[in-house]
């Protein structure tokens, strides 16, 4: 077990701790806010890879603004202090849930694990940043801008969809 | 020096820089402010002009009791401090004062910088959250309204000197500097000042701490040290967002005498601007806050769009 | 966007501008401040700082108690037979002031006891610096009331244009057509 090794176990283990933790808490804000500790965790694995690049992107993006943004919706509309009965889910909902998440582990795990023991202990390395950039937009520049396409797309059906809201709203006596 | 030493060392001087720097923008900021309407400012303490003013406010802060309201969430509450502060302390540490001296020398230190502080707000909405005060909660959206929308010109004027430059390490990005930047990357200038006094939620971009409306925002329920590490945080916000403006946009080191005074030649750059923030606070009225959105999206955006189209093609051009 | 929110926009820069100008002048000019404890302020005459006894004219007549709208102004004296100076003559009554106390603590500097008082025995003085830790110290005795005595400006000068002060005015009216004689109104009485 190298230093690598445990940064990376521990990260791991935090970033998973704090997943069920938003998962399962009852406090909405508290669920963001471990949402947030999970994010940055996994921004803290990226790290140890070696991805700087990526880790701080992560961070920039998910923590800065979808947390934040997250957050800001639940203040506009409802976030008691306290647990919050409500939000809860029905127990065939968390059944379906559960054995949803565990099929999804259990592909990952079959896909990743035989890897994990190919590639050996934890390595720093990967591209760099510059290496990402030439990835990015060398290689992998059609997924890129389709992925914004479809962004794009969505940003304006967002639009659409409340421009609509409003006209009816406004065309209703 | 064996590589603990010199991390205990790095360390120590950024968390110096950290104290002290702040203190120095904050008592710049009691002077001037008062001399623009036409006081003295503090006066006694320390002596000579009151120099030891905010020293003593930290005394009488650390005096005070830490209040934790009852109806607040009291973990989230006393977290919040902790929060809003380390980010801009580990963001301060990638700030290069010259190429040989900064705190923490990372690749890319710009994108570490605009993610720090981008973290930092995350104290501000959770210490609004936390108190259970309608005041907090509605100081906090705003905050929370305010810097999503900052965010994103900040980063893309950061990103079009990145582009200039060619690479996302401050130090490299000064190093690539020229004067000829002062007039081509103007636009960006612009909008990265703006939108760093608004990230900063300085006057006149101070609505989510509009005193006459929400008390103090955010930080209404705070008290004794806590309060005071979110002033910390605030002053601290100024010196980042002061030194990152001279490093992108002002040559940092670059001048006379640079080889052993870069970090003076920054420093200084750093400390017009702040200045220059302080001003700006005096001399104008609070934006409302659909003036403030409507600042965000239909100028500064547009024009960093506009900044970053041109940066491209003048580096494909010239390249 | 309004038309009223169009014309502010126009005037917002050159508005943005005289903002930064006017706080730039005056950060360049010297500044307005006073330090009031190390430099002594600067009061306009007939500042009402705290009212001064001078006990030597005060003959007890209470006016001043009594028309003090908070009845804060402490009057004690008795009477002294004063014996006759010239052998035949009449002895003499006068009052003696025993004591003589202002509550600052009550007063609301409204001057009336000053204005009313028509011996001329209580006078304003500038001073103000008496604040006391213990608000019973407030209530100034006779011997405090005296000693700012010392600290009375003499009166300012009349305004330019002013009326003439009524002993002067007095001097230029014409001399009172004399008294009929007494002995003529005691006769007129008797018939
Ligand atoms: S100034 Fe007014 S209130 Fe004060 S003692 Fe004289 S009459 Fe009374
Ligand atoms: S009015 Fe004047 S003379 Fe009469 S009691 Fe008061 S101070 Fe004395």
């Amino acid at each position: 077990m190298t230093g690598l090794d445990v940064a990376f176990a521990a990260a791991g283990t935090v970033a998973a701790a704090s997943a069920v933790l938003s998962v399962t808490t009852r406090h909405v804000v508290h669920a963001a806010l471990w949402l947030v500790v999970s994010l940055g965790a996994v921004a803290g694995c990226y790290l140890v890879l070696g991805a700087e690049f990526v880790a701080l992107v992560q961070v920039l993006i998910y923590v800065g603004a979808v947390v934040v943004l997250v957050l800001f919706a639940l203040m506009l509309t409802r976030a008691p202090i306290g647990p919050n009965e409500e939000v809860s889910a029905s127990p065939l909902h968390r059944a379906l849930a559960a054995v949803l998440a565990a099929g999804v582990t259990a592909l990952l795990a079959a896909v990743l694990v035989p890897l994990a023991r190919v590639v050996g202990a934890v390595r720093r390395g990967g591209p760099g940043t510059t290496g990402l950039g030439e990835q990015l937009f060398g290689t992998w520049v059609w997924p890129f801008e389709a992925l914004s396409v479809l962004l794009l797309a969505a940003l304006v059906a967002a639009l659409a969809v409340a421009g609509m809201a409003r006209g009816r709203g406004a065309g209703e006596p | 020096m064996s590589p603990a030493v010199e991390v205990l060392v790095r360390t120590v001087a950024v968390l110096a820089a950290f104290l002290v720097l702040p203190l120095l923008v904050g008592q710049t900021e009691h002077k001037v402010m008062a001399h623009m309407q036409g006081r003295l400012g503090p006066m006694y303490a320390g002596g000579f002009h009151g120099w030891a003013q905010l020293v003593a406010d930290g005394v009488k802060f650390a005096q005070k009791e830490d209040v934790t309201p009852a109806a607040a969430d009291r973990p989230v509450f006393r977290l919040a401090p902790a929060v809003g502060l380390v980010p801009y302390l580990v963001a301060l540490a990638a700030v290069p004062l010259s190429p040989g001296l900064v705190g923490a020398d990372a690749p890319a230190s710009a994108v570490l910088v605009l993610a720090a502080t981008a973290v930092g707000i995350l104290g501000t909405l959770m210490a609004g959250w936390a108190s259970a005060n309608k005041y907090s909660l509605l100081g906090a959206m705003r905050a929370a309204a305010q810097l999503l929308s900052y965010e994103l010109p900040l980063v893309l004027a950061v990103a079009s000197v990145c582009l200039a430059a060619g690479s996302l390490s401050l130090t490299a990005i000064a190093g690539a500097w020229s004067p000829w930047w002062l007039l081509w990357q103007l636009p960006g200038a612009f909008v990265f000042l703006v939108a760093a006094v608004a990230e900063l939620q300085r006057p006149p971009f101070d609505m989510p701490v509009a005193d006459s409306e929400l008390v103090f925002g955010a930080y209404t329920e705070y008290t004794g040290l806590r309060f005071a590490f979110f002033l910390l945080a605030e002053y601290a916000g100024i010196v980042l967002m002061s030194l990152l403006f001279a490093v992108l946009y002002l040559g940092g080191w670059k001048g006379p005498l640079s080889g052993d005074l870069g970090w003076l030649w920054t420093l200084l750059k750093g400390f017009v601007v702040s200045v220059l923030v302080i001003w700006m606070r005096v001399a104008w009225p609070r934006l409302r806050e659909d003036q403030l959105q409507r600042l965000a999206w239909l100028g500064l955006v547009p024009l960093a769009l506009l900044q970053l189209a041109l940066t491209g093609v003048w580096v494909v051009a010239t390249a | 966007m309004t038309e009223a929110a169009k014309g502010s926009r126009a005037a917002g820069i050159p508005g943005l501008v005289r903002g930064l100008a006017a706080t730039a002048r005056t950060l360049a000019r010297p500044t307005h401040t006073s330090e009031y404890p190390d430099a002594p302020p600067s009061l306009p005459p007939r500042s009402r700082g705290v009212i001064a006894l001078l006990a030597e004219n005060c003959t007890s007549c209470m006016l001043c108690a009594r028309e003090c709208p908070d009845w804060c102004i402490y009057i004690d004296s008795h009477k002294e037979t004063v014996p006759a100076t010239t052998p035949g003559g009449r002895d003499r009554q006068r009052n003696v002031l025993d004591r003589f106390a202002i509550d600052f603590s009550l007063c609301m500097y409204c001057g009336i006891c000053v204005e009313v008082c028509p011996f001329d025995a209580l006078f304003w003085s500038p001073e103000f610096e008496y604040a006391e830790l213990d608000i019973r110290e407030l209530l100034h005795e006779r011997d405090r009331l005296g000693q700012w005595m010392a600290t009375v400006p003499p009166p300012p000068a009349l305004d330019e244009r002013s009326a003439d002060p009524a002993e002067v005015s007095a001097l230029g009216k014409p001399a009172r057509a004399p008294r009929a004689p007494r002995q003529a109104a005691a006769e007129e009485g008797q018939a």
